[in-house]
């Protein structure tokens, strides 16, 4: 270990990442050094932990009882609209509803927008969940006009009073990423059992895009527009009302979509409380059988449902133009009429088995799959495992065992290791590369020791490191703070069991979904097929998909490990093929105009002009990770989301909101850190 | 009401020390509907029974883990298949609390044990006999679990039955926590379907025992001693080193009930449904594809016997 303190390092050279990443080496160093003297230095001893996640759970009890009366009084009041909508949607003849919606459909976007309203209904009229799916709808009509209500609101207090505009902004953060599951239970105290909760949770989720597009869309109102408003002698609350909301509606109205397709996204957490029979329910039924048809089937209701409501709301946010009236009028009055001339002979909806067929198909075929191609499926999981994951998460000096790599490690080939890790950063460092040289020594290291065993200062410090150089030391101070509550509270090494996996998914999808967005950027084929898979991934419950790769994988970290790309890959693709595509006119003709051949452009025009929108892309990325941990932890993995469970299941509100705290302290110095580097290339760019 | 009037006669008339008063007959009943088929049955069939005895029955869903601050809202009113080994500590809080009440067994008679489907007895000969285990460790082994073989357990929520049992005799076997249900019968169908070795706890009555031919691996009688006295059983070392010791199934409803509907309360107290009654009804849902009601509706009419006393008993 001498070797690497004693690094010769020119002073005068070096940079503040060189600086950050040297102070890491030296922790890493000291700590692997002092290993066998001190083991606390390796692991946050037992005795040094708070009981943290009690204290929680006392100060909680304190104040959700304290609060109960005027939540229950909420809750009872919220049962109006949510019974009204129930037995309006319910008992609207679906050739009514389906009339509805086509209407609509033509009267935002004309007959294709018609088409795609129709086809949507009839498929979750054959899906025989009709009735399931109005109890979701109506779910959804009342939490989103809530949903609305508060983002708006929140909005607009930040816009009126900009100091409290950061702390909104950490609310909001704080709203998306501590997981739904983690403040269930407190919820149920709260607001009593029944939909109200799936309600309540939804909205919680699904106010902050709302918020943050009134926000931006205020923000953006031109101040000639503003200026004109004060003149005319408007009273503040005039020229808010009528002058700047109606100018930024086309960015309020992006919101609106965002905060519906927020609201659908939660429709099978409110089924996990029950109290409702709704579409959620059937999947967690299905899923509870292992029965992938059904679930899928029921599943891609509430796809068929998003696609609707996320075009047709599209379009209010981005079109202008309606079309005629009269052929709205002619919809609804063949619909009307269809009802009556047919009132006698239409089936009940829950009585249809149209798909009932495909979705045996599905399944069996799943089996033939599995049967088929065990034996070299089994063989990728293998070494999977043996050769990245497993290494990853323990570290090479007890993953490589006879069993896995077909012989020992010794602690003289951790000796070796390092010596050449050495050298390389020496090497890189004599080519004018310290940093570089020094993050690959830190990441041999991590190799080494796995992202499990890490010295508990070795994190701290990298992650001060890091945050300094993302961000300034204010970044520092608070990656550093919030790590320690984690430390102290005595889910550190959960905490650490989830950061390797999601840290493992990342990884992945930045190198695979940023591939796939090249290849759908240079060849628009293969965006015509990847986009539809990306809408479907993105919407459909993510339970569905834990079936058939359970049946394929196992129980254990791999299938976790899939679940968690399947979702979070998508975010990465789709920003990494925006930032490639859109290059400014400009820059693409100078390059042109200079000779540049079509590769010269990608790497040295496209590729630096995207990377702070492929940035904020990763970003997106790492926080789907995190949100898909929980959901991974039904097929059985460690870490974080494993606590989340427990409490929901022990009712334990303390742990469960400790543990959803440190997951959104994972995903929120991650979000911060990505961002400050973001921040630092379009600086460069000079945008 | 014709029911109340007559019964409110019955006792007027004969005086009768076991007829209960209806109460509010007029209100719903709300039986809470969890995840699983099984209590599907039990719950519906409970709900026919207080149907013909003149109530009002309404059909709540509820997460399991879920729903006890509900039942001492009293927004669910009983809930009717509880297992002694799958429950959350807040069962235990709210009885503390007196806002909720067991009301008695199901007589359901379960049993929990370590599993695998029959084709696994080929790949490991010795089978169901316990200490064949021993040497074909290697057999269930993964890549998660090498050297030793792989035991899927329970999710960890519902506690860690199997890993006690590797423990307690000495088993080369890690266990695996499969995460929720739906992971542990994927596990199942692959396993059946791939002809691959697999070694699960698993209870019964369950649909899947018969749909994937699930054995029960043959142990030491899960008797008290063991549980406490490391020096019975074949590991003179370990407490645990048996069968798992036997889960109850009983009732549990909102304190108020008895007050409510006295009659419903007794009702449901004395209601019990055997195992041989249970599984046939699930296999006819899950296997067969029939709907809730009309398999109840069918076992109600060919079974009068096995209930119509209890609701007598607490009507007449």
């Amino acid at each position: 270990m001498t070797a690497v303190t004693d690094l010769p390092v020119p002073q005068a050279r070096l940079t503040a990442g060189a600086q950050a990443a040297l102070i890491t080496v030296i922790v890493g160093a000291v700590c692997l050094a002092l290993e066998g003297v001190a083991p606390w230095l390796v692991k946050w001893p037992t005795a040094w932990e708070l009981p943290a996640t009690q204290w929680v759970g006392a100060f909680l009890d304190w104040f959700l009882n304290g609060i109960k009366p005027a939540m229950r009084l909420f809750s009872d009041l919220m049962t109006y609209p949510m019974d009204a909508a129930n037995y309006a949607l319910g008992n609207t003849p679906w050739p009514i509803l389906i009339g509805i919606v086509t209407a609509l459909g033509w009267y935002l976007g004309g007959l294709p927008m018609a088409a795609l309203g129709f086809i949507g209904l009839s498929f979750v009229l054959a899906s025989g969940y009709w009735a399931e799916s109005m109890n979701t709808l109506a779910l959804v009509a009342v939490s989103v006009p809530v949903a609305l209500i508060m983002g708006g609101a929140i909005g607009i207090l930040a816009n009126e009073v900009p100091r409290v505009k950061v702390f909104v902004q950490a609310v909001l953060d704080i709203m998306q990423t501590v997981p739904t599951f983690a403040y269930l239970t407190p919820l149920l105290l709260l607001f009593g059992f029944g939909p109200v909760v799936g309600l309540i949770a939804s909205a919680i989720y699904a106010a902050p895009p709302m918020a943050r597009n009134v926000m931006l869309g205020l923000e953006r109102v031109e101040s000639e527009i503003k200026e004109a408003a004060i003149m005319s002698g408007g009273t503040r609350f005039q020229q808010l009302f009528q002058v700047e909301i109606p100018a930024a509606t086309t960015q309020i109205m992006v919101g609106v979509n965002q905060c519906l397709m927020a609201a659908l996204s939660m429709v099978i957490i409110a089924a996990v409380i029950g109290g409702f029979n709704d579409i959620g329910w059937e999947v967690l039924l299905t899923m509870r059988k292992a029965q992938f048809g059904e679930s899928l089937m029921a599943g891609l209701v509430i796809v068929v449902f998003a696609v609707v409501i996320d075009r047709m709301s599209g379009t209010l946010a981005t079109e202008r133009k309606r079309y005629d009236k009269r052929v709205v009028w002619a919809v609804l009055g063949f619909a009307v009429l269809f009802t009556a001339a047919f009132w006698a002979w239409l089936p009940n909806p829950s009585d249809l088995t149209v798909l009932d067929p495909m979705a045996g198909a599905i399944d069996s075929s799943l089996t033939a799959f599995t049967q088929a191609n065990g034996p070299w499926l089994d063989a990728l999981k293998n070494n999977s495992l043996f050769y990245v994951l497993l290494p990853l998460r323990i570290g090479l000096d007890q993953a490589v065992l006879p069993f896995t790599w077909g012989f020992q490690w010794t602690p003289s080939m951790s000796w070796g290791l390092f010596a050449a890790g050495t050298v390389v950063a020496l090497l890189m460092a004599w080519r004018g590369h310290l940093t570089g040289g020094l993050v690959a020594l830190i990441l041999i290291g991590m190799l080494e020791t796995g992202i499990a065993n890490l010295p508990w200062p070795f994190v701290l410090t990298g992650a001060a490191a890091l945050g300094w150089v993302a961000g300034g030391w204010r970044l520092a101070a608070l990656s550093v703070g919030l790590l320690c509550t984690i430390l102290v509270s005595g889910l550190w090494e959960r905490a650490l069991l989830s950061l390797y996996l999601s840290g493992a998914a990342v990884f992945s999808c930045a190198v695979l979904g940023g591939l796939i967005g090249l290849a759908s950027a240079v060849w628009k084929p293969v965006w015509t097929i990847v986009r539809p898979i990306c809408d479907m991934l993105q919407t459909i419950p993510l339970f569905v998909f834990l079936i058939p790769v359970l049946m394929v994988f196992q129980i254990g970290e791999f299938s976790a490990f899939l679940a968690i790309c399947a979702y979070a890959i998508v975010p990465m693709i789709r920003y990494t093929r925006h930032g490639l595509v859109n290059t400014p006119e400009e820059m693409m003709e100078a390059a042109i105009s200079s000779g540049a051949t079509e590769w010269q452009i990608m790497r040295d025009v496209r590729a630096p002009y995207a990377a702070p929108t492929i940035l904020l892309g990763l970003n997106q990325t790492i926080l789907y990770a995190f949100a898909m941990l929980v959901i991974a932890a039904l097929i059985g993995t460690t870490g974080l989301g494993q606590s989340i469970y427990l409490a929901l299941g022990q009712a334990d509100v303390g742990l469960g909101i400790s543990a959803g705290a440190a997951m959104a302290i994972l995903a929120l110095i991650a979000d911060r850190m990505v961002q400050g580097f973001a921040e630092e290339r379009r600086k460069a760019l000079g945008l | 009401m014709k029911k109340l009037s007559v019964s409110l006669l019955a006792i007027a008339v004969a005086g009768s020390a076991h007829a209960a008063d209806m109460g509010a007959v007029d209100e719903p009943i709300k039986l809470a509907i969890n995840e699983w088929t099984g209590q599907h049955v039990t719950t519906h069939v409970a709900g026919e029974m207080l149907k013909a005895a003149g109530y009002n029955v309404e059909y709540v869903t509820a997460g399991m883990m879920n729903q006890f601050q509900a039942l001492a809202d009293g927004d669910i009113d009983a809930t009717l298949e509880i297992w002694s080994s799958n429950v959350s500590d807040e069962y235990a809080k709210k009885v503390d609390e007196g806002t909720v009440v067991e009301i008695g067994d199901l007589g359901l008679n379960a049993k929990e044990g370590i599993a695998y489907p029959a084709h696994v007895a080929d790949l490991c000969p010795g089978l169901p006999a316990w200490e064949a285990l021993k040497e074909c460790a290697q057999v269930f082994a993964t890549a998660e679990t090498l050297p030793g073989g792989r035991l899927v357990d329970y999710p960890a929520d519902w506690g860690t039955p199997g890993a006690d049992r590797m423990t307690g005799l000495e088993l080369p076997f890690k266990a695996v926590p499969a995460g929720s249900e739906g992971a542990l019968i994927a596990e199942l169908r692959a396993s059946t379907e791939r002809k691959s070795p697999l070694l699960i706890t698993f209870w019964q009555p369950h649909w899947a025992m018969s749909a994937y031919d699930v054995q029960f691996v043959e142990l030491p009688a899960g008797e008290e001693a063991c549980f406490n006295d490391p020096s019975w059983g074949p590991n003179p070392n370990a407490i645990n080193d048996c069968d798992f010791s036997p889960s109850r199934i009983f009732k549990a409803g909102w304190s108020g009930m008895a007050d409510k509907w006295p009659a419903a309360y007794e009702i449901l107290t004395n209601y019990q449904l055997a195992v041989e009654d249970q599984q046939p009804m699930m296999g006819a849902i899950d296997v067969d594809g029939g709907a809730v009601e009309e398999v109840v509706a069918t076992w109600m009419a060919e079974n009068e016997g096995k209930w119509r006393p209890v609701v007598d008993a607490a009507t007449q």
